[in-house]
């Protein structure tokens, strides 16, 4: 039997807006969840999705796109590129299998609530797609991490980190908990589909993947960025959506959703992308700065989205601007000094060489973070390990939930609220701002600090905060990830000037 | 005598610290005790020279004699700590 053509029924097949005869349609979607601010269903009916695909067509691309993941997975374990590999990008594999892996099934019921409760009829149609996307990038990253198991127990926490206190973790759900988790379904989107995955998700999977290609890992780079032909494709769900706020006088709200969404993303990737591009991957193999990375997909790709749609750029832009010097170079120090919390080992990235690329990449490094990391390098070709860990916790901020960090002698501070009587720390006044938005829903977190000075935390050191954290519970913690021999060369220019 | 959490500023330093003193301590022994989160671990020590406090953003030092507990900064507070 013949087919019928994809254009002869599609329109028919997404038109589910039916007129409900037996329930108040208030009960079918509830405002709460759908988020849809009182715009009628006619205008929700002309949502009009950029990428139109049938389950046919669906179904049989992501096969396609399985069996070639999985069939360079196969051809190139017999490298055994593990083997192989620069320590720091081992450290890149655990730190994002870690930290993505069980998020993507995150996402999953994120998509699944467009489903069930957009008032789109074309969004819920394209989101089912984008559910079964994300539960594919689910299921591959935990089989990819799988394999490294039996090689290296920090790679469990691929699988475990989201049941964890670890600080890391703690940052990382407080996020996507507000952005993917617990808005509406209009406010998720803008913020998860078009803040998020327009212009961040680039950053990961095809900025890293540039970097994975160059350092050999090509199964990881594969997986990325078939997981990246996904989120390109249903990333595009926010646009139609702001088009139809934008036009239906919701733009304030449009603009504030980006504003908070955009600025979130940007702190967690610092950590996530910024630090492994800048510090993890082998200098020999690195395709651009993050600050470079960031300059394209960002500064100028996603600015030009928000102008085309007639939106404006988030009033902290300036901000932002300077913190694509610094702020990571912060965060790489304290991720490194305080390894002993990590379920990987972080690369320094500062031997002579790697020093000059980064005074290269950011002028006046040395003079800032590197006086820093003198220090530390002192400590270290004089055999005191113990003098580079830290004996007291970082402050977190009550947002980002991350080290308040700033470039030293310049811009470093807290920014601070009290309310409801309790005292507030934040690493900027973006961070405050966010949480001004809306304090009932942020005031009852606690950061890391919190929890430790109310005594959630016993015994009340740092061997029971590392046990709190998961620590020597799941995997040890990091160490250096090249066991300090990048301090030689330090020690051999000392010999030949001597 | 109770504790009293601080949040440390300490000049050349790039994290906020979190410091445990007591309120029956003085500026000094305040500064002596965040100095040890921060000089030479991330921050280089500055010999013959003191190192002063003062309220987050302020000018002015405190007193090196003045007690936790009188100098008006609430618990966690953030304190800057630089040489003098």
């Amino acid at each position: 039997m013949a087919l019928l053509d994809r254009s002869e029924w599609y329109d028919i097949a997404r038109a589910t807006q039916w007129t409900f005869q037996y329930v108040p349609e208030e009960e079918i979607f509830p405002e709460g969840h759908s988020g849809s601010e009182g715009i009628s269903n006619e205008v929700w009916s002309t949502y009009d999705e950029p990428y139109k695909v049938t389950y046919r067509e669906y179904v049989d691309v992501q096969r396609q796109k399985d069996s070639g993941v999985y069939s360079v997975k196969a051809a190139l374990d017999r490298l055994d590129m593990y083997a192989k590999a620069d320590p720091g990008w081992i450290s890149i594999l655990k730190l994002h299998y870690g930290a993505v892996s069980t998020v993507e099934y995150a996402a999953a019921l994120q998509e699944s609530r467009y489903v069930r409760w957009s008032k789109a009829p074309g969004m819920r149609n394209m989101a089912t797609f984008g559910m079964l996307d994300e539960i594919r990038h689910a299921q591959a990253q935990l089989f990819f991490a799988h394999e490294y198991v039996s090689k290296d127990r920090q790679f469990d926490w691929s699988h475990e980190s989201m049941k964890t206190q670890n600080w890391g973790v703690l940052a990382a759900r407080h996020f996507f908990d507000d952005m993917l988790m617990s808005r509406d379904a209009t406010s998720t989107a803008i913020m998860a589909n078009f803040a998020f995955e327009t212009g961040f998700t680039n950053l990961q999977f095809i900025g890293l993947a540039s970097d994975a290609s160059n350092a050999g890992d090509f199964t990881f780079a594969k997986l990325i960025q078939s997981i990246q032909s996904d989120e390109a494709r249903h990333a595009q769900l926010g646009t139609p959506l702001l088009q139809i706020l934008i036009e239906n006088g919701q733009k304030d709200r449009a603009q504030r959703l980006i504003d908070i969404a955009l600025w979130r993303s940007w702190k967690i990737f610092t950590i996530l992308t910024g630090i492994p591009m800048d510090y993890y991957v082998p200098l020999e193999h690195r395709e651009s700065s993050f600050k470079e990375f960031m300059e394209e997909w960002i500064i100028d790709q996603f600015a030009r989205s928000l102008n085309e749609l007639g939106l404006d750029k988030p009033w902290y832009w300036d901000i932002l601007i300077r913190d694509l010097s610094e702020h990571h170079h912060g965060q790489q120090l304290g991720t490194w000094s305080w390894r002993p919390t990590l379920w990987w080992s972080p690369a320094a990235g500062v031997s002579p060489e790697e020093r000059d690329w980064l005074e290269e990449k950011y002028p006046g490094w040395n003079k800032t973070f590197g006086k820093c990391w003198d220090v530390l390098t002192e400590n270290l070709k004089n055999g005191h390990v113990e003098k580079t860990i830290p004996g007291t916790l970082p402050v977190i901020c009550n947002m980002s939930n991350l080290p308040i960090v700033g470039t030293p002698f310049t811009h470093l501070k807290d920014h601070p609220w009290e309310y409801g009587g309790r005292l507030y720390h934040f690493g900027s006044e973006v961070d405050r701002w966010i949480f001004q938005q809306d304090p009932e829903r942020y005031s009852q977190h606690k950061s890391l600090i919190d929890r430790f000075l109310s005594g959630d935390i016993e015994p009340a050191d740092l061997g029971g905060v590392l046990a709190y954290m998961g620590i020597g519970v799941l995997s040890e913690g990091g160490g250096d990830a090249h066991d300090y021999s990048w301090v030689d060369k330090y020690r051999s220019i000392e010999a030949k000037v001597s | 005598m109770a504790l009293f959490p601080i949040t440390s500023n300490f000049e050349g330093d790039f994290v906020l610290k979190l410091v445990p003193v007591d309120d029956e301590n003085t500026m000094a022994e305040v500064a002596e005790a965040a100095a040890v989160h921060s000089i030479n671990l991330h921050v280089a020590e500055q010999p013959g020279k003191i190192i002063r406090a003062r309220r987050a953003g302020e000018s002015e030092p405190f007193p090196l004699e003045v007690k936790l507990k009188d100098s008006g900064l609430m618990p966690t507070e953030c304190v800057d700590f630089y040489y003098e």
